[in-house]
Order: structure tokens, then C-alpha cells, then sequence
């Protein structure tokens, strides 16, 4: 289907202008550097020397610098946390750019490691040329210690060199780990060995000791290019002899050398500050252990824990981290919130899968075993569940539902966690904000799995129902498995059953419906399920409709 | 850290060495320069690393993803037997691989890569794993689940409402087992 320029520019037009003007900044920042080193008069010397060698390392040393403090930036969750609820963004759009993080990290990355290939090349080559082109005029230049001086020694012998041989071995490992494949298979693997930047940023910080690069301090006494005093040039004809004499080419002083004041400190202290002063934040803050209240068993392998902390506020669609010590002890897994403590009811609830190691683990700790003999009824025994500490709440796209005059929210399986806060939120009081319609779509494998919000839907449905708001909430469950067809029986759950189609939903048709009952609107469209799901409904957010509505996609990915 | 599969991330650190000493050899053969001749063995080095790596071995537990075009690797590396399968022989191949390119300065990195991945590889035998290929198989259907036939005629005791009751004040100490399993209603 076409893709429509104003649906595309709704949709992606924010995230490729960031785009644009980050490639600006490192392209400025390349060339800035390129011609200050090859044609700023106190580099001439060491341009001489060098060649064009010296002026890329240090064009993408500069972009370095700034890629290196920008991946940091976009790492602290509680400052995006933070930036996403004050609404001191007020705008929506920028605020859409922060859903975008993840990937900014990740564009950085990147061009950290091209760029370090680059700076790495152009040093090797340097490095040649500092041994080759040993300087006898002006020996405080010099890197190696004689002419023709192997390399391989210049490079173990100096700060710089040793820093960045570990620089280069820790970037690498760090980038193979964080590909696809390992983080699916073996999360660890690339939570561990991404962990590693700390040490990287500490080499960082040393890797300028040393003042390899020089540059020439006094250029009115001494003008790049003038003659020594007992020095003539032998290119100049006879007749310029009397140019010879003229004193604005003769030295007035030897060259005079000074090492650069390392600008990596300046870029990298204030993102790596601001990084470690928030993990110790979310350190402290979640020292506290909660109150697990009670924990419900799902059908489909999902588990309800109830929990309580004191002074713990979320906002529906945010996520927290659970850490169980006797489970394991650097585990983190992110689940979302189901349903957050309001100021009647402090309890907060998660709904979680149980698939995986660690949920398993975690499920066995907090449901009792399966008892052998079931004759001689068991005493009641007391039950401690285990220490738990929770980390959070996160921001997440989700919290934006409530924040446009209609949305749509597509949920595929247990990506339904976001919206059930989203529902319990609208349960407590659904007048208070913006959203005036809301279409929830639920697309499962099974039945069995509609029951683990069952209660919740219908509790919304008669609400709204009895307050003469019936278009409000619009429901739509799918079923996606065509074989084995069941049906919901119980007659308190009448709303569900009548709601529920078998098979895959069509996408375009729905988009189509909501765009002829809510024309020239902005319809929020935000998605939690399966890659399939969320490709196709970006796509189509993204072309042409005729009706006037937008559709603006927000997706929420829990990998 | 018990379920770690090693081998998926030594496969990747090697496939990663394999190209990176290739790149070395031919900057280094290209340049002629000192030492040259370590550069050109870097190269067929590199290519034999490539190859053998390329096709990804099958997962113990989950979903395996291919890489594009493996299946007639996977064939070729599948024919070596024992030799491809075990993750010792390639531990040491690699570690013996990785020795000539430390002698010149372009194919260093590579021989470092290609050590460490030899490193992991090694851990990965240790831990037992071997390499198995990711061949093509019909999938079979699972049997569908027998329905229940007999409901229970009677509630699951339960204890006496004072000890099911919560106390409001102390939630930590009013957690208990349920004598009989009950699952939730809803």
C-alpha cells in the first residue's frame, strides 16, 4: 500500500529529523576537526610529519567523544523516567522520541565501533610514520625514541597504545555479545560482558595520558614554515634573494611544543557522572523488600503476585524489575505493571509468564509443591514467601494511551500487562482525562488465556455501560488457534463471549472502521505482541487513508 | 548462570575472529609490509574460520535461528563427524589457528579474537555441549488433550475462616498453604 506523506510524517518524521541532526553534529564535528589539524598553522609541523594520517584519527576521535557520552545519555532510565511524567516536555511528539531510546543507544554504538575502526587505522598508520618519518629538527615531536624504531614497540611502550589495544579488545567483546542471537539465547552472556563499559570508560579516561599529539605553542615567534637562521632554501631562485632577508621569514624562536589537554574528560566525566549517580539512586531506592500479599495461579502458566511497598507511586503502562535473591542473586527481569496503587488501594500487581528458568524458579518458590498423598489431609502450615526487591517503575510508550482523544490498543497474548493497568485506571475514573474513546483489541492463542483479565473487562464494560457511556470502551477479542473451538460459558462474562471472533483479526479493515467513526482525529495505535502484529500495524499506520484520520504508532517491546 | 549455552556466543565470537583476521591479512598483504607472508596465511586462515563457523549449530533448548544460505555448509561441516562435533578439537584448532597472526601488527587483533573465542569454545566443552546441525524435519502435532470427564463432587476442604481471613495488620505472617491445590476460578 502507498505510504502517505502525511501519515509518514506523523508517524516517522520526528525520529528521522533526530536522525539528521545527529549525522550533522558527527559530520561537523569530523570535518571541523579534519581542517583544524590539516590546515591550522600550530599543526603544521606535525601535519609535515604525519600526513593526513593525524588528521583522521583525530576528526573521528571527536566524534568519538561525542558518541561516547551520547550512548550513556540514553541509558538512565530514571531520568527518562522522570522527563516522560513531569510533562516538562510538553509536547507529545517529543515525547514519542523518548520510545526511541533503545535504538539512539544502539545507532551510537555503532558508530562508536566505526568510527574506533577508523581512529584505529589511521593511528596504525601514524604510528608508522611517527618511526619512519623520524623529525631531527624538532625532536620534542617525536614519538618513537630513534628513526625506523618498530611500531609494534612504539605501540606497547606508550600509555596510549597499551590503552588502546584494551580498548579495543573490550569494545569488541562487548559488540559480539550484543548481537541477536546471544541476547535471545543467553541474556546473561550479554548483560555480563555489557557490563564491561565501566572499565572501558576508566581506560577512556587514561587513553590521553601521555600527550602523544603536540602542538605548537608560539606561532608569532616562530611562523610554521620561517627559516632557521642558519638555514637556507635551497628552492628559492636568485633573484628572491632579497626576499631572504626580510625578517618575517626568518625564526625569531625555536618551535616551541605543548601536549593537548585531554578533551575526552570533558565530554565523557558529565554522562558517566549523571549514569553512576543514578544507578546508586535506583540502588537505594530499591533496598526496600516489598510485601508480597498474595499470589494467584492463571490459566495458560500465568501468575498474579499482589504486592505492597511503602511510598511507591507508578503511572499505568510503567514496568518494574524484580530481583529475588534466593532465586538469583543478579537477575533482573522487567515485568509490567497490571495494576498500579491508587490512593484508595496501595496494592500493586503483576501478571507473569512462567517461561524460562528463572520463572519457573521463582513460581516454585511462591506456590506451594504439589502434595503426594492427598488421604490424610496435611495440617495448615504457614507459608513465607521470599525476599523480593523491586526496582522502578520505568517508563514505557503505554503511558501515553491517555493522552489522545481516541486510541487504539492492540495486545497479543501477554502483551495484554500494559493495558490492564490502563483499564484498571479508567475502572477508578475514567472522566478525568483526555481519552474520550478507546478500542482494545486482545488477540490470544488460546481461550483460556481471556480469563486472566476477564473479571477486569467486564467490571469496565458494566461501569461505563450503567454511566451512559457506552461507546467509550469498544471491545474486539480474537481467538487465533481455529481448531478445538471453545467458547466462554459463564454467564457473568456475556460481554466477553458475545465480543469474540475466531482467527487472526485484518488489520487494514479495522483501521479502516475506527478511521470512518473518528474522522480527521489523531488516533493513537499502540501495540504489545508479537513482531508480525506490530510490523503490519506500523505499516499501515504509515500509508495513505482517506478518511483523514492519522494514525500514530507507538509500540511497546518487552525484549 | 547454570543454563548458559556457551557455544552460541563462542560460534559468534569466532565467526566474528574469522573476519576480522581476513580483513587484517589482506590490509597487511596489500601493503606489503614487514612480515607480509603471516599476513597471507592470515587470509587462508581467516576463510577457514569463516567456513567452518558459518553454519550455527542447534540450540538444547529453544528456537535455533539459521543463518542465510547454511544449509549446504551445514551439510560440509556435518561430513567432518566427530571431528565438527566436538567442541574440544575446535577449541584447540583455534587456539592453534590463532598463533601466526600475532607476529605482525595488522592480524593481531584477529589472533586475539580468535583466541578468546577458542577460550569460550573450551568452557563450552567443558560444560559438555556438542554441535549439532540444524537440519530440516516435519513437524509433529501434538495429540490433543484429553477433556475432563469427571468433575469433583465435593469443595476441597478448607481450614476454619479465622485462618483464611487476612489480618489486615500483619500480611507477611497470614500467607499459608492450602492443604489441597486450588487453582483460581476465574
Amino acid at each position: 500500500m502507498a505510504v502517505s506523506l502525511r501519515s509518514w510524517v506523523a508517524n516517522e518524521g520526528g525520529k528521522h529529523l533526530v536522525l539528521m541532526l545527529w549525522l550533522g553534529a558527527n559530520t561537523w564535528l569530523f570535518l571541523n576537526t579534519f581542517l583544524l589539524f590539516s590546515t591550522g598553522q600550530q599543526y603544521h609541523y606535525l601535519y609535515k610529519m604525519l600526513g593526513v594520517g593525524v588528521c583522521i584519527s583525530r576528526a573521528s576521535a571527536s566524534v568519538l567523544n561525542l558518541n561516547c557520552s551520547l550512548v550513556l545519555l540514553t541509558m538512565c532510565r530514571s531520568v527518562l523516567t522522570f522527563i516522560r511524567g513531569t510533562h516538562v516536555v510538553s509536547s507529545r511528539k517529543t515525547r514519542r522520541l523518548l520510545d526511541k531510546s533503545k535504538t539512539f543507544h544502539v545507532a551510537c554504538g555503532i558508530a562508536v565501533c566505526l568510527f574506533s575502526v577508523v581512529h584505529v587505522s589511521a593511528h596504525m598508520v601514524n604510528v608508522v610514520n611517527f618511526s619512519s618519518r623520524y623529525s631531527d629538527d624538532f625532536p620534542a615531536l617525536n614519538l618513537a625514541r630513534y628513526r625506523g624504531e618498530d611500531p609494534k614497540w612504539i605501540i606497547l611502550t606508550t600509555i596510549p597504545g597499551v590503552t588502546g589495544v584494551l580498548l579495543v579488545l573490550i569494545l569488541l567483546l562487548m559488540l559480539i555479545s550484543s548481537s541477536y542471537c546471544v541476547r535471545m539465547s543467553n541474556y546473561e552472556i550479554f548483560w555480563y560482558t555489557h557490563n564491561l563499559f565501566i572499565i572501558f570508560y576508566i581506560i577512556l579516561m587514561m587513553h590521553m595520558v601521555g600527550g602523544v599529539l603536540k602542538y605548537q605553542t608560539n606561532i608569532e615567534a616562530h611562523p610554521p614554515g620561517c627559516l632557521r637562521p642558519n638555514q637556507s632554501s635551497t628552492e628559492q631562485y636568485v633573484d628572491d634573494l632579497e626576499q631572504l632577508e626580510d625578517d618575517d621569514s626568518r625564526c625569531k624562536a625555536d618551535a616551541h611544543f605543548e601536549p593537548h589537554y585531554p578533551q575526552t574528560w570533558l565530554w565523557v566525566s558529565g554522562p558517566l557522572c549523571l549514569y553512576c549517580v543514578e544507578r546508586l539512586y535506583r540502588c537505594i531506592r530499591s533496598s526496600a523488600p516489598v510485601t508480597i500479599v498474595t499470589v494467584i495461579r492463571h490459566p495458560c502458566d500465568v501468575i498474579e503476585l499482589r504486592m505492597l511497598k511503602k511510598d511507591f507511586k507508578a503511572r499505568p503502562g510503567q514496568y518494574i524489575v524484580l530481583n529475588c535473591p534466593s532465586v538469583s542473586s543478579f537477575e533482573n527481569h522487567p515485568f509490567t505493571l497490571t495494576k498500579c496503587p491508587t490512593v484508595n488501594k496501595e496494592t500493586f500487581g503483576i501478571h507473569l509468564r512462567v517461561v524460562g528458568d528463572w520463572t519457573e524458579r521463582f513460581t516454585q518458590q511462591l506456590l506451594p509443591q504439589s502434595r503426594m498423598d492427598l488421604e490424610i489431609l496435611p495440617m495448615v502450615q504457614q507459608r513465607t514467601y521470599p525476599k523480593l526487591y523491586i526496582d522502578g517503575p520505568f517508563g514505557s510508550p503505554s503511558e501515553e494511551v491517555f493522552n489522545y482523544d481516541v486510541s487504539l490498543c492492540v495486545a497479543g497474548g501477554i502483551g495484554v500487562t500494559p493495558f490492564a493497568c490502563v483499564l484498571h485506571a479508567l475502572l477508578d475514573g475514567w472522566r478525568g482525562f483526555r481519552l474520550q474513546r478507546l478500542y482494545f483489541v486482545w488477540v490470544c492463542r488460546e481461550l483460556q488465556s481471556f480469563y486472566w483479565f476477564a473479571e477486569l473487562l467486564c467490571a469496565l464494560h458494566q461501569k461505563l455501560w450503567e454511566e451512559n457511556r457506552p461507546d467509550y470502551f469498544n471491545l474486539k477479542l480474537y481467538v487465533s488457534q481455529v481448531d478445538n473451538i471453545q467458547s466462554i460459558s459463564e454467564e457473568r462474562f456475556r460481554p466477553l463471549s458475545s465480543r469474540m471472533l475466531v482467527g487472526r483479526p485484518r488489520w487494514k479493515h479495522l483501521l479502516d472502521e475506527i478511521g470512518k467513526s473518528n474522522r480527521h482525529k489523531r488516533v493513537g495505535v499502540f501495540c504489545c505482541g508479537p513482531k508480525g502484529i506490530s510490523r503490519t500495524l506500523h505499516r499501515l499506520c504509515n500509508s495513505a487513508r482517506s478518511r483523514g484520520t492519522t494514525f500514530e504508532f507507538n509500540k511497546e517491546s518487552f525484549s | 548462570m547454570g543454563k548458559i549455552e556457551w557455544a552460541m556466543w563462542a560460534n559468534e565470537q569466532a565467526l566474528a575472529s574469522g573476519l576480522i583476521l581476513l580483513a587484517g591479512g589482506i590490509v597487511g598483504v596489500a601493503g606489503q609490509f614487514r612480515g607480509w607472508e603471516f599476513a597471507a596465511y592470515a587470509v587462508a586462515a581467516g576463510v577457514f574460520v569463516c567456513l567452518l563457523e558459518y553454519p550455527r549449530g542447534k540450540r538444547a533448548k529453544g528456537t535455533s535461528v539459521e543463518r542465510t544460505g547454511q544449509y549446504c555448509f551445514t551439510v560440509c561441516v556435518k561430513a567432518f563427524g566427530p571431528l565438527t562435533r566436538n567442541y574440544y578439537v575446535r577449541a584447540f584448532l583455534h587456539a592453534a589457528i590463532c598463533v601466526p597472526g600475532g607476529f605482525m601488527l595488522a592480524t593481531v587483533l584477529g589472533c586475539v579474537c580468535l583466541g578468546i573465542a577458542s577460550l569460550i569454545y573450551l568452557a563450552a566443552a567443558i560444560r559438555g555441549e556438542h554441535w549439532e546441525p540444524i537440519l530440516p524435519r516435519k513437524e509433529v502435532r501434538k495429540p490433543v488433550a484429553e477433556s475432563i470427564k469427571n468433575p469433583p463432587q465435593n469443595p476441597p476442604p478448607r481450614p476454619p475462616p479465622e485462618m483464611r481471613r487476612k489480618q489486615a495488620k500483619d500480611l507477611e505472617s497470614a500467607a499459608y498453604d492450602n492443604p489441597i491445590p486450588v487453582t483460581s476460578d476465574e
